[in-house]
């Protein structure tokens, strides 16, 4: 029979273990149970840039593509990242703005080229809710993340006594996206920049499935956003 | 006894779920729909929607022909309207029947109807995509029921498949998408259809 101060030790040891330990292994496991990712980050610059305290951008996903369209929550990424950090940039969340100056912006009649952003400026309304949120960027992101090369298979079973899975799989996944930034100042595109990333994932089962996911999307939103950030701040 | 009871008050709960997963899954579109940055025209319009678009679904059938999913549009293309055109017109009244619009001071009575409605599934069409396509008749009348003009709009919604979306969520979101794309395609190309173009000029509103 086990005395009450050894049942004292014994669980005063788990819940040291819980309490500093497994937040650590967790750690550990997760860094080592995320697939490996390559992003290239390439830039061109047009013209000069810079933004002033007051001013805002606006990033916008383009969706006039029949085959693909740029994902809302991707746009969202950036934007949120851009408008982070101690270079951060107002950033007008793109819902709202298409909303706001609807139906400028929506995927039949949003300017594809930067003359047609000077006609669109012509009219008042458009000009004067442009001008109200102090935008002098518009960045139009296009692009997609495509998944290939799906292999293996995972099968699993469940029984009275339990349940299991076994094998494995492995995909890839390729984002390549663009953000074109016009300045609706000069009614100029700046320049674009442009972002590849690609990674391997994996998902071996043996009783349990371990996912190893490379994070490509997330990786291409926070290059991405790193980028444009020095680019319109003009770094 | 209890037991017996409990499973008696079971029962219709149990009858009703096995009879829902025999019919057709419904769904009823809800969207919001902002308001159009456009000149007004300086003219009254009346806006009459009859009973088949005010109630308008579209059954899409299995493959072996039976009903799969009941799209119901009707309202949500009412709340479309509604938002559209007080920001295309100076007045708006909705009228009751095509015989009130000479008694209710309006210049022009715009009647919309729907002429065909297509979903395409991605179960179906293998894309990773909810698709809805609409094609309209959009009718402008005098108020004594003259006609001025007719004219076809086609709109388009899509909506990405996604890991955690139902597919009434992909096929709510792709009408509301087509709906938003009828309001802005509508708004736009309004004064240049060219009988709605030659009777503004005649009322003074051409540009």
């Amino acid at each position: 029979m086990m005395s009450a101060s050894l049942a004292r030790i014994i669980t005063t040891k788990t819940d040291l273990f819980r309490q500093c330990c497994l937040p650590l292994l967790l750690l550990v496991l997760s860094l080592f149970l995320s697939a490996c990712t390559t992003t290239t980050v390439d830039e061109f610059r047009q013209g000069e840039t810079g933004i002033e305290a007051h001013q805002s951008i606006v990033i916008l996903g383009r969706r006039q593509g029949s085959t693909y369209e740029t994902r809302e929550e991707f746009v969202t990424c950036v934007g949120e990242r851009v408008a982070r950090g101690t270079e951060a940039i107002r950033v007008i969340p793109e819902k709202e703005f298409i909303d706001s100056l609807f139906p400028w912006f929506e995927p039949r009649t949003a300017p594809l080229r930067t003359s047609d952003l000077q006609v669109l400026m012509e009219e008042p309304l458009v000009a004067q809710k442009i001008t109200e949120y102090g935008i002098r960027y518009i960045v139009w992101v296009d692009g997609q993340t495509e998944t290939s090369n799906r292999m293996g298979s995972i099968s699993c079973a469940v029984g009275p006594g339990g349940g299991g899975c076994f094998g494995f799989g492995s995909w890839e996944d390729d984002s390549n996206f663009d953000a074109r930034v016009w300045d609706v100042s000069s009614f100029a595109s700046v320049g674009t920049i442009s972002t590849d990333s690609t990674g391997q994932s994996y998902v071996p089962a043996v009783v349990v499935p371990i996912p190893l996911i490379a994070r490509v999307e997330a990786n291409a939103c926070s290059s991405l956003a790193a980028q444009l950030q020095q680019f319109v701040n003009g770094g | 006894m209890s037991v017996l009871n409990s499973l008696k008050k079971l029962g219709p709960l149990c009858v009703a779920l096995l009879l829902s997963a025999c019919g057709a899954n419904s769904v009823v579109v809800e969207g919001s729909y902002p308001s159009p940055n456009v000149r007004p025209i300086p003219l009254t319009l009346g806006v009459f929607f009859d009973a088949d678009l005010q109630n308008f679904s579209y059954t899409e059938y299995t493959e072996t022909g039976k009903e799969e999913y009941v799209v119901a549009s009707g309202q949500t293309h009412m709340q479309l309207f509604n938002s559209v055109l007080p920001s295309m017109f100076a007045n708006v009244v909705v009228l009751d029947s095509l015989e009130a619009a000479p008694g209710a001071q309006v210049d022009v009575v715009f009647a919309p109807s729907i002429e065909e409605f297509q979903l395409a599934l991605p179960q179906k069409t293998r894309l990773d995509a909810y698709e809805v396509w609409v094609k309209y008749n959009m009718r402008l009348l005098a108020p004594d029921g003259a006609y001025i003009a007719d004219w076809v709009v086609t709109s388009y919604g899509k909506t990405p498949t996604e890991s955690l979306r139902s597919v009434e969520a992909g096929i709510n979101d792709a009408t509301v998408g087509a709906l938003r794309d009828l309001a802005s395609n509508f708004t736009l190309t309004f004064r240049s259809v060219p009988e709605v173009s030659e009777w503004l000029e005649t009322k003074g509103a051409g540009n």
